[in-house]
């Protein structure tokens, strides 16, 4: 089963701590490599061309970030093959315990999601990508 | 510069009418040909093995899915690669045009970001996105 994890948090303009970085780098190269991690990216700060576009009542409306209204907003994904929901769990919660050891303060929520697998979806081929961003 | 695009909707348990899964189905088709869409996804309702994983004041809390407190949740995404912000702007709103005309009681919003990585500059951390 794939699923998608989604990590959101307060924008306050602070790059996440350099060892925290390196943590994440050194579980994407490892989860790339035994074929659990499909793809990842990260998503530039809400004001930095951001827009969102509402469709309320038959009337659609477009809105550039930041979003005042948004407390916490996505930072970034990541796409997982498991075996057992068990397993998806258990990594997400490794993945958030490295921020909660090397980014000290900070606060935000990891959005696990099964996703549906019956399309071709192409995400298999942002692998490539995903691999430079770990090995960079 | 590649842009990700995000659907979110209440949870109502209705099932898109047939029409507007075509249509999105035939602009797939076209953006992936025409190298555009990179990649995209459906997520299963919340209630369907999700789970919360939050960090606050230094502790984890772990909570099952589906979410009370969510009034809009995520229901799917895409990756795109557009040469300008109003390229994918434009995009953005025909997406949701096909909401409008196939689904019209449907209400949400795609949100759409630039990513990292991608673009002028490897060093896409200092650059701002166009």
């Amino acid at each position: 089963m794939r699923y998608m994890y989604l990590v959101s948090a307060v924008e306050d303009g602070q790059p996440p701590p350099e060892r925290l970085m390196e943590e994440m780098d050194k579980l994407a190269k490892q989860e790339l490599a035994a074929g659990r991690m499909i793809a990842q990216g990260g998503l530039y700060p809400t004001a930095m061309g951001g827009a969102r576009i509402e469709l309320r009542r038959g009337k659609v409306k477009v809105i550039d970030g930041p979003f005042a209204e948004s407390k916490e907003v996505l930072g970034g994904y990541a796409i997982f093959d498991f075996a057992t929901r068990e397993e998806a769990i258990a990594s997400a919660i490794q993945f958030m315990e490295l921020h909660a050891k090397y980014a000290e303060g900070w606060e935000g929520v990891c959005e696990m999601r099964a996703m549906f697998e019956d399309v071709d979806d192409g995400c298999a081929a942002t692998e490539g990508a995903a691999k430079v961003n770990a090995t960079a | 510069m590649r842009y990700m695009f995000l659907t979110s909707g209440a949870e109502t348990g209705a099932i898109p009418p047939q029409r507007m899964i075509d249509e999105i189905e035939l602009l797939t088709e076209r953006e992936m040909a025409a190298g555009r869409m990179i990649a995209r996804g459906g997520l299963m309702p919340t209630a369907m093995g999700s789970a919360h994983i939050e960090s606050r004041r230094g502790k984890l809390k772990l909570t099952d899915g589906p979410f009370a407190e969510a009034k809009e949740v995520l229901g799917g995404f895409a990756i795109f690669e557009f040469a300008t912000r109003e390229e994918a702007i434009a995009s953005l709103e025909s997406f949701m045009e096909l909401h409008r005309q196939y689904w019209p009681e449907w209400e949400g919003v795609c949100e759409m970001r630039p990513m990292f990585g991608f673009g002028a500059s490897a060093a896409a951390s200092e650059a701002a996105p166009g």
